[in-house]
């Protein structure tokens, strides 16, 4: 009986023993291939990031297209921008960024990002709370029990979108090239009437200290709004007073491009561009000298 | 036994002890009837006894759980005869588990009824069936004759129970926690949007749901059944691998087996099951499953997708003869015949799915349609395809555990071995660390 509560005992401590070691190797594991993927912000935290021009904003902002930037402006480009990224995440990788390199040029900021919060995509950053103080910081002020998890289990950490995107670059390759290369069909449009922005004043706030904090490494900040399917932007409500409270709230100029391209084969969908659309709206920001 | 029953008042009571009372009452109601019931043996008195349970029994589940859908279909069918009726509907909160614990204290009376069972004197032993807290939420529905004798033998712990019963419980969170909550997003943008999805992308969202919903709801009655074993009692298994079924009658063998059962008991037999001839028949398996649907939720979207269900078992049966003959003419391989059976059931399981989970009837058609459509069915149209990917990864590595373990038992047979069983346990746990959904994903079934 003795013998068999210490062969249960055993097995138990064994268990546990094998648990967190399997946990801590395989965080270890998912740790080194965050660290050598080429996804943007796995380069980023790992020094691979220089450049002259650095962009940001949500799925919208993916639409700077950095190899047609490049291509005409001759500078080297770098993409912050991610699905549903809000202004605070925002904030915390620009500061981020300027603190690991040398001050680019500009910093072009697509606003439409000021219009949400989400715990859950500032959650899905936990990949990279080792490199950066000011990411567990924000993480654990907005998910308190993500990150305690993330302490009781570094598999956990590898737990987002944001880790397989990392693996599906993990072959070195570079995600600058990336975008949308579909066509949308507008035979949907009036289903998106209940569509609705609402800005917060806290977005606002946000916004300002990173054009304030990026100008103070001398950085020259450009503020955006990326184009909309024109008939798409018409029944979206609070979209016209968007910019007007961004340049009243930050005391800069935004650069309305909602309505200015109006070919439906340009969109991916009523909020994306695709390639083609991508491209002129580049040559467009360049002959505006946003570029 | 005090224990038990005290943690499941607490256990029911912490979501809203208000709701205690009702669960007492009809505790008192049946454990009161029970006993008449055997004290007289007069057919008339026994049927009244039995009605009564029957009607107040169904009268309270009907007025949390119907009362507001029977006035607004009423009040909507004055409107087709152009009658405008203004009948206010009531603010009603359905408590939890009702459904379940209703057809679990009807089922004592209607076997007690039946001479099937004999009757509980001991009120504690009877509540505690009634109460049982692994299963009081959303099953699986146990019968008196199968639960109320373990609660009469001594529980000892048992280190092999024990085992056995925690292997079913992380299972049981592997498949809500990992598989069914990962999926849930991708599935809640279909169906609230599908008029901005493609057709392979909507496809792909029904998909989801049926493999969402199968290990929300099997996954949870895995836990139930894993605790139960833990505490010493055994619950009958509520699914088995219920997509790999050959007809439709098979598939209602293996999914929600408790219910189904009970429908079949209750319901079906008791309407005359296949004894009177097939129009009777016919008629039964559509009542059956129209109820069965409606027993889902207070919505006809639900009395649809149980008519569906009742047809395809109507239609079964009509060509289920000639479908067997052509195939043993066209020398058709059984392997593959039980192949093509197995994907024609999925399919229509999927195409009721749609019913089940879409809100109402004008999203499930625009579903339906978009798909139809085959507008942009290219996987490049998918939308959120990370999510998608990972869904695909989870269903396959499920199928193929399920697959393997579908006519052998072999799991079962290699947890009981002490290193497997550690390798088992940890890769679950390191599984749902690295793939779970952590949130607020309530179990689908809590709301029926």
């Amino acid at each position: 009986m003795k013998q068999q509560i210490f062969s249960r005992v055993g097995w138990a401590v064994l268990f546990v023993f094998v648990v967190f070691i399997g946990d801590r190797a395989g965080g270890w594991l998912c740790q080194q291939i965050v660290k050598g993927s080429g996804f943007r912000y796995s380069r980023m935290y790992t020094d691979k990031a220089k450049c002259d021009i650095l962009l940001l904003g949500n799925s919208r902002g993916l639409g700077f297209y950095q190899p047609t930037i490049e291509e005409i402006t001759g500078k080297k480009t770098f993409n912050l921008s991610y699905n549903g990224m809000t202004m605070d995440l925002g904030k915390v990788l620009v500061e981020d960024y300027l603190e690991r390199y040398p001050a680019p040029e500009r910093l072009v900021i697509d606003v439409t990002m000021c219009d949400r919060s989400s715990p859950e995509i500032l959650a899905s950053f936990v990949p990279y709370i080792a490199d950066s103080d000011r990411l567990k910081g924000l993480i654990r002020d907005t998910s308190y029990n993500v990150a305690a998890a993330t302490s009781v289990s570094h598999l956990y950490r590898y737990n987002s979108e944001i880790f397989q995107r990392a693996l599906y670059y993990s072959n070195g390759k570079s995600d600058n090239e990336w975008l949308l290369d579909r066509a949308m069909s507008t035979s949907t449009l009036k289903h998106t009437e209940n569509q609705k922005y609402r800005i917060d004043a806290r977005f606002i706030k946000e916004l300002k200290a990173t054009i304030e904090y990026a100008e103070s490494k001398g950085t020259e900040v450009e503020l955006v709004m990326t184009p909309y399917y024109p008939p798409f932007a018409k029944v979206v409500r609070g979209l016209d007073i968007f910019h007007e409270d961004i340049e009243r709230g930050t005391g800069r100029r935004v650069r309305d491009y909602s309505y200015a391209i109006e070919d439906p084969s340009c969109f991916g969908d009523f909020q994306h561009l695709n390639k083609k659309g991508s491209k002129l709206y580049m040559q467009q920001l360049k002959a505006d000298g946003v570029l | 036994m005090l224990l038990c029953l005290l943690g499941s008042y607490f256990f029911y009571g912490w979501w809203d002890w208000r709701f205690m009372t009702l669960i007492l009452f009809s505790t008192i109601l049946d454990y009161s009837i029970g006993l008449k019931l055997t004290d007289t043996e007069a057919p008339k008195t026994r049927k009244r006894l039995l009605l009564s349970s029957v009607i107040i029994n169904l009268g309270i589940l009907g007025f949390f759980k119907y009362f507001n859908f029977f006035i607004d279909s009423f009040r909507e069918m004055l409107l087709t005869v152009g009658v405008e009726a203004s009948m206010s509907e009531l603010n009603i909160i359905l408590p939890v588990g009702i459904s379940f614990y209703t057809f679990q204290s009807m089922s004592y009376t209607i076997d007690l009824y039946r001479k099937k069972i004999p009757v509980e004197r001991d009120f504690l032993r009877f509540a505690t069936y009634i109460s049982f807290f692994p299963q009081l939420v959303a099953g699986p529905i146990v019968r008196a004759k199968d639960f109320l004798p373990q609660l009469q033998r001594t529980i000892t712990f048992d280190w092999n129970r024990f085992n056995s019963g925690l292997s079913l419980v992380l299972w049981g969170f592997f498949k809500k926690v990992v598989v069914a909550d990962s999926l849930a997003p991708f599935v809640d943008l279909c169906f609230e949007a599908p008029e901005t999805f493609s057709s392979i992308h909507l496809m792909l969202g029904v998909i989801f749901y049926s493999f969402q919903i199968y290990c929300d709801f099997s996954g949870y009655s895995d836990i139930a059944i894993g605790l139960a074993r833990i505490l010493g009692f055994d619950f009958p298994e509520n699914f088995k691998t219920p997509y790999f079924s050959k007809n439709f009658s098979e598939f209602w063998t293996r999914w929600h087996i408790t219910l189904s059962s009970w429908l079949r008991d209750y319901l079906y037999i008791s309407l005359g099951g296949n004894r009177h001839g097939t129009f009777f028949t016919y008629r039964n398996l559509m009542i059956t499953m129209l109820l069965g649907g409606l027993w889902h939720g207070a919505s006809w979207v639900f009395v649809f997708w149980g008519f569906l269900h009742g047809m395809y078992l109507v239609v079964q049966r009509l060509i289920e003869q000639p479908f067997r003959s052509l195939m043993t003419k066209l020398r058709v391989p059984t392997i593959l015949s039980a192949a093509m059976s197995i994907a024609v059931v999925y399919f229509f399981t999927c195409f009721a799915w749609i019913f089940f989970r879409a809100p109402d009837f004008e999203i499930a058609s625009t579903v339906i349609t978009r798909i139809a459509s085959l507008e942009g069915f290219h996987p490049s149209t998918i939308i959120s395809k990370f999510m998608a990917l990972k869904g695909i990864l989870l269903i396959g590595v499920l199928l193929i555990i399920e697959l393997t373990n579908f006519r052998i038992h072999y799991i079962p047979l290699l947890v009981r071995k002490p290193a497997f069983r550690l390798a088992a346990f940890a890769l679950i746990l390191w599984a749902i660390a690295f793939f779970g959904t952590f949130g607020a994903n309530a179990f689908i079934y809590f709301q029926f």
